[in-house]
């Protein structure tokens, strides 16, 4: 009976507008929010930050830098993996050459970097489409791990060929390295996604979100109706690509501290990511958190079930979670292309009507 | 300085337009103009070229050899893009509506070529970049009004009906309150009451807006009665050229209609 | 001839015999696509199935044999001694049929008239899947996958270039491996088969129609979904060729539907719709990662065959959007 729209009705075009149009929605978020800031930090313990709140933020962001490309402009890319190990190693580069840098700007800036490359690997969008761009940023995804694997300028010549994060500070705070604490890398985490989700959702309204949408939807209209297919296109390509360059910098710098690019950023980052997008919704911000949360949940959820109580041994179970991301990819392509956002969207419309449908 | 761009009153004028495929000739040596303010039909039997004509004009189809002279300027070798933003408007033959985005989206996208905030603005919002949108959602809102469609405002256009669709077209070209709008086929497939609602706008959209028209249609009686001037096409030939009553009585339109055989 | 040009020939040679693995790979893709224009992103992991299928039946594995013995606290492996090969195969490909009916049942009748990207992506569910339940079926470990072809350095190769090479310099001999000859001769015989099939049967007439027109083909009777059942088997039995090569050549393992992704850019090369293309992108690709890695590769810390097919499809693609044997595009609105 809260959770209804009947009587708040619109005066002005900006309240139309809004993100949350509906009360109980906006005082929802608030509270998360809060929550999330003020509440989280006190209660938040190593499993928790290492098995699942830092994991879903991170693949939130790279969810939502994924969703900007695939989702808002429908360009496939499959090589997540390969720009996240460019703003894990841009990162990696910048706070060693120069560590009086503030961390904050470091990630920024692989952001920055990541976004440069992402353009120069964007470019054959221009010309070519679908499958086709899919194999240039597949090229990508192996080039880029190849070159972080093969030239140790990108490692520091280290004799094991990985890059470990040293210690930086934030405010006096640690936030990476042994000894940071949970609650400040959860913190320093957070600060970036909510931001940028914020960020993303604003360029997804406006003239900028709905360009690319006019190309996803329909290229050569859009162009002919003054939608510029190069800018639409590139500045696609940019944006997600920082966005997966965030992440890829807080994934190594935050999350794991030492990384070998084969292992942590292979093409199987690249499918998960478009799963999370897939399974949460294409072209929704809200999906991208939901179908990162889903990614990362259901395995744990499975691992804690299935070997923590039945006992299985590991390996069955994770073969068992394949079968099932395999088969929700395909259930929800078919029953909903829109993913769960589009599944809770439709349950808010009944929800809004409910006792009275008619 | 020719004649024809000294004329004040020309918007567009094509001279000995050529434009083929390979070795297929789709249009052949066509000059016509368009006056400002005029409604200016373009017709011919299926394969005459007209869509292909609509196509050059708004820069899709680089023809071979000719001019096309825009607004009293000889026009470069442009992108569609960059003449969209010159003010030229089109709708499709087949519907080519963004099928993912609302009404309302639909319709703020056709006006894409009047904002400008850059990325900075747009990633905060706040300020410029929702003056902006709130100021075109106002332009917006009047077409909706306009057209009628006001209930449909937030539907996705994929789920409306076709003669929905085609009106959501129109306004999305309407948004851009272009100097010369091009409707291709505006009527094709609808009933007799949809096909009355569309020319009852198209002919509002002339008075109130005093937009410039060309469009194809292939419903004689729609055209006689909308169109100020008529051009006829056939086998990417110009055959005809004039005010409906004398093109009516051309006697090469008539065979080309009823099928004469060429010799 | 000095030994220089020897190895460059050896090097090229070998290149033409993993090009012959992607070339059978990419076969399956092209059935698919113009049949139905999908792009199957699942024909590895369909070939690493059906390659794990045929080693359990040849070894008398249990299916499910490790989740029944978690579940139910057993201890069951094998049911017997395996059975004859000519066997196992044949039940393989009872499978792999079962498989393309229970693929058109359960999914592609749904994504008819869908984009190919939502198409492409289900395909990769579709792999995850099949990946996950190989897995469970039969266990992760790698296999060894033996047909009893021949295998192992030919001799008789090895002396005849002995004798090519310059007087005094200490050449050895080329090597090539048997398997991989019996791999390229039975893909010859698999593509004039398929040609055969499709020129001459019925079957493949109605196939023809459905790949130049769904509509159409609909209008004049024919069952789309025959076809493509009928299709997905054909590429299921594409599939169990592949795997038994590959799977002989190096075990039956994960690796095996990476090749997935190396026919991709085969398929830019070939077209997604010519079945010679699909033979002749996989032989340049083969034949070109192996003399980049070769001539180039050493200079510039060696295993460029990751990502070298990806480039040169990239670099192809900007001159050639359609493909070597493809039509030029004309767009229209």
């Amino acid at each position: 009976m809260i959770y209804r729209e009947a009587g708040d009705f619109k005066t002005s075009y900006s309240a139309d507008q809004q993100t949350f149009p509906i009360g109980f929605d906006r005082w929802t978020v608030r509270v998360v929010v809060i929550f999330a800031f003020l509440v989280v930090p006190f209660l938040i313990n190593d499993y928790w930050e290492k098995s699942i709140l830092l994991p879903f933020l991170i693949w939130s962001l790279a969810a939502l830098g994924l969703n900007i490309l695939t989702g808002y402009c429908g360009q496939l890319s499959l090589g997540t993996g390969g720009f996240m190990a460019v703003g894990a190693y841009a990162c990696y580069k910048l706070t060693t050459m120069f560590p009086e840098v503030n961390i904050l700007f470091v990630v920024l800036l692989a952001g920055v970097v990541t976004a440069l490359v992402g353009i120069l690997f964007g470019l054959p969008s221009l010309r070519i489409k679908g499958f086709y761009l899919a194999v240039a940023t597949l090229a990508a995804q192996f080039f880029l791990v190849w070159l972080f694997n093969k030239v140790p300028w990108f490692y520091n010549y280290s004799a094991s060929g990985q890059i470990n994060m040293p210690e930086r500070e934030v405010l006096g705070f640690i936030v990476s390295g042994a000894n940071a604490e949970p609650w400040a890398t959860y913190l320093f985490t957070l600060l970036f996604v909510l931001v940028f989700a914020v960020i993303a959702r604003n360029l997804t309204r406006g003239r900028l979100g709905r360009s690319w949408m006019a190309i996803r939807d329909m290229d050569i209209a859009a162009e002919i109706i003054g939608v510029p297919p190069l800018q639409a296109k590139l500045s696609a390509f940019a944006i997600s690509s920082f966005y997966i360059g965030l992440a890829g910098a807080l994934f190594f710098g935050v999350y794991l501290g030492a990384v070998e690019p084969t292992e942590a950023f292979g093409i199987d980052k690249s499918f998960l990511v478009l799963f999370m997008i897939i399974i949460g919704g294409l072209g929704s911000i809200a999906g991208s958190f939901i179908g990162a949360a889903f990614m990362v949940l259901l395995p744990v959820l499975f691992k804690n079930i299935m070997v923590g109580d039945f006992g299985w041994p590991t390996d069955t179970v994770q073969h068992f979670i394949f079968m099932l991301v395999g088969g929700l990819i395909m259930f929800f392509l078919i029953v909903e292309p829109h993913g769960l956002a589009q599944l809770w969207r439709i349950t808010k419309e009944k929800l809004r009507l409910w006792p009275f449908p008619h | 300085m020719d004649q024809a761009a000294a004329s004040e009153d020309i918007l567009l004028d094509l001279r000995n337009i050529s434009l083929s495929f390979g070795g297929v000739k789709a249009l052949i040596d066509i000059s016509f103009d368009i006056r400002r303010g005029e409604v200016r039909a373009i017709i011919g039997p299926n394969g005459a070229g007209k869509s292909s004509m609509l196509n050059v004009i708004n820069g899709f189809y680089h023809p071979q050899e000719g001019e096309v002279w825009f607004d009293g300027k000889l026009r470069g070798p442009m992108k569609p893009h960059q003449i969209a933003r010159q003010g030229i408007a089109r709708t499709f033959q087949n519907i080519a509506l963004f099928r993912g985005m609302s009404t309302l989206d639909n319709l703020m996208t056709g006006r894409i070529t009047h904002m400008h905030e850059n990325m900075f603005w747009q990633a905060i919002w706040k300020g410029r970049a929702e003056k902006e949108e709130l100021a075109h959602r106002e332009r917006v809102e009047h077409i909706i009004d306009f057209l009628e469609i006001q209930s449909i405002r937030k539907t996705p256009v994929g789920k409306l009906p076709y003669g929905l669709q085609k009106r959501v077209e129109l306004g999305r070209a309407l948004a851009a309150e272009s100097k010369l709008l091009l409707l291709d086929e505006p009527m094709a497939g609808m009933n007799l009451e949809e096909k009355e609602d569309m020319c009852r706008f198209v002919l509002d959209v002339h008075d109130q807006f005093g937009t410039t028209i060309a469009l194809i249609e292939h419903d004689m009686g729609v055209v006689m009665d909308i169109a100020d001037r008529v051009v006829v096409l056939d086998y990417g030939r110009k055959i005809g050229d004039g005010y409906p009553d004398e093109v009516r009585s051309n006697k090469d339109v008539i065979d080309a209609y009823l099928g004469v055989a060429h010799d | 001839m000095s030994p220089a040009v020897l190895n460059t020939i050896e090097v090229f040679l070998n290149g033409l015999m993993a090009g012959v693995m992607y070339s059978l790979v990419a076969l399956g893709f092209v059935l698919i696509f113009k049949s139905s224009g999908i792009f199957n992103y699942a024909q590895g992991v369909m070939a690493l199935f059906a390659a794990l299928t045929l080693v359990g039946f040849q070894t008398g594995q249990i299916p499910f044999a490790h989740l029944i013995n978690v579940v139910f606290g057993t201890d069951y492996h094998h049911w017997g001694e395996g059975m004859n090969t000519v066997l196992a195969i044949i039940l393989t490909m009872l499978i792999m049929i079962l498989l393309a009916w229970i693929v058109e049942k359960l999914v592609l009748r749904y994504l008819v008239n869908q984009e190919p990207i939502i198409l492409f992506m289900a395909t990769i569910g579709l792999a995850f899947f099949l990946e996950g339940l190989g897995d469970l079926m039969w266990g992760a470990n790698i296999k060894v996958l033996n047909v009893g072809l021949p295998s192992g350095g030919s001799f008789w190769w090895e002396d005849v270039t002995r004798t090519w090479a310059s007087e005094g310099s200490d050449y050895y001999g080329m090597y090539i491996d048997v398997l991989d000859v019996w791999a390229a001769g039975i893909a010859v015989v698999l593509v004039v088969a398929l040609t055969a099939f499709s020129q001459f049967t019925k079957t493949g007439r109605a196939l023809r129609a459905v790949a130049d027109d769904h509509q159409a083909a609909l209008t004049v009777g024919i069952s789309l979904r025959t076809i493509w059942v009928v299709v997905w088997s054909i590429a299921g039995f594409v599939a169990l060729v592949a795997g038994i090569m590959w799977g002989a050549k190096s075990g039956v393992q994960f690796s095996l539907s990476l090749i997935a992704l190396k026919a991709l850019p085969v398929l830019i090369l070939g077209g997604f719709t010519s079945i010679p293309g699909a033979i002749v992108g996989g032989l340049i690709i083969g034949v070109g990662e192996k003399l980049f890695e070769y001539s180039v590769g050493p200079m510039i810390g060696g295993a460029t065959e990751n990502w070298f097919a990806y480039v040169l499809a990239l670099f192809f693609l900007m001159f050639r959007p359609q493909g070597l044997f493809g039509e030029r595009i004309i767009e229209r609105v």
